[in-house]
């Protein structure tokens, strides 16, 4: 089946990309760090979007640890992208970079 | 000598922009745009944005762009993203929708980015199964666009420019040419920009993207959200040498200017048309 040989090296290259994986044969790595940095800060501008309370609080903060967060948690394709900056949040909550706030940021918004 | 080919692909539209809801009243503001685009995830079908219904009132074309589909996907296509397609495509009355060559989900995860394909035959048997299974549910004819990439596969079998053509010649989808993303793919892999326009069945063309990018540390990075250069300018050029395009429309996804300088680059568009 050509179709499963297509879908095993596109899994590859997504763990690659998205997954600190190791680079598929062929590739250059150079250019795969450089896509992986451009889609994680994609990822990390769309989370700042939906959540710019995170945002705020981080300040210079937000960088590193979105970027510690996204490696540990590349988004799945049930994820959608409101979710993802969700779980973002409850991350840095239960690792101690943020204290849980008094409104429950998972309540939706007024 | 220009003007040698006439287009068969569809309805005549001009020069538009992409609508986004961070500009929709500078886009209704704007005198000269023709028709716009629209990312087709970020539409409910049964509750558009008014600014969408005003600018359908005035008459003007809004073409379902989406995003999502992962046509060159190796997994099976859900048919739920092409079925909202579908759907946005009957609530704004579109004359065409449009994705992209490329595939965005693989193994479980989501690159958020449209990600290019292998240009191998197994790949592009996959993309051509997964086009005819969308066109069967789409109202409405299917242009899929060449994308961006900074790197490349290994092992190709086909230039980019064979393996769009082939995919036409397959599927009888239209062609929406993004000229920034031949730019990013002239300096980032390779591609050669006449070989691949002078490979391009033209005929097909639905119309044309323009948008801005950065180059840094020696790639170019097709950004939206930057002025457009004047090489991407160039290439459109090149390409209206060839053929005349029935529209071309520029995107910007991020960091607006202002309303002066959006019109400045449409108008920039229409200087290399004229």
């Amino acid at each position: 089946m050509t179709r499963e040989a297509v879908a095993a090296q596109q899994a590859s290259l997504l763990q690659a990309l998205l997954a600190d994986g190791p680079t598929p044969a062929g590739f250059d790595a150079d250019r795969i760090r450089v896509q992986a940095r451009a889609l994680l800060a994609k990822r990390g501008r769309i989370t700042r979007n939906l959540r710019p309370d995170l945002a705020d609080e981080l300040g210079d903060r937000f960088g590193p640890l979105f970027a510690e967060y996204a490696l540990g948690h590349p988004k799945r394709d049930d994820t959608r992208a409101r979710q993802d900056a969700d779980n973002f949040g409850a991350w840095l909550v239960s690792n101690n970079h943020l204290v849980a706030p008094r409104r429950p940021w998972w309540r939706p918004r007024r | 000598m220009r003007r040698m080919r006439r287009v068969s692909a569809g309805p005549r539209l001009g020069v538009g922009i992409g609508w986004r809801p961070e500009i929709d009243l500078t886009v209704e503001r704007l005198s000269d745009v023709d028709f716009v685009e629209v990312v087709a995830e970020n539409l409910m079908a049964g509750d558009l944005p008014s600014s969408l219904r005003l600018l359908r009132g005035r008459g003007v074309p809004v073409l379902p762009h989406a995003v999502s589909l992962s046509l060159g996907g190796a997994e099976p296509l859900d048919m739920r993203r092409v079925e909202h397609l579908a759907a946005v495509a009957e609530a704004l009355d579109a004359p065409m929708v449009s994705d992209h060559v490329c595939f965005v989900r693989a193994g479980g995860l989501d690159a958020g980015h449209l990600m290019p394909l292998p240009r191998t035959r197994d790949a592009l048997a996959v993309l051509v199964a997964n086009v005819r299974q969308a066109q069967r549910e789409l109202p409405v004819p299917l242009a899929l666009e060449n994308v961006a990439a900074l790197f490349d596969w290994p092992d190709a079998e086909l230039t980019e420019g064979q393996f769009l053509a082939e995919l036409v010649e397959r599927t009888d989808c239209r062609l929406l040419v993004d000229v920034a993303n031949l730019h990013a793919n002239a300096r980032n892999i390779g591609t050669d920009p006449a070989a691949f326009l002078a490979t391009l069945p033209l005929e097909r063309l639905a119309y044309v993207h323009v948008a801005g990018g950065v180059e840094r540390d020696g790639l170019y990075h097709d950004t939206h959200a930057h002025a457009m250069p004047d090489v991407v300018l160039d290439l459109l050029g090149d390409l209206c040498a060839r053929v005349d395009p029935p529209g071309v429309l520029l995107e910007r996804d991020d960091d607006y200017p202002s309303d002066a300088d959006l019109a400045a680059e449409l108008a920039a568009i229409r200087a290399v048309l004229s």
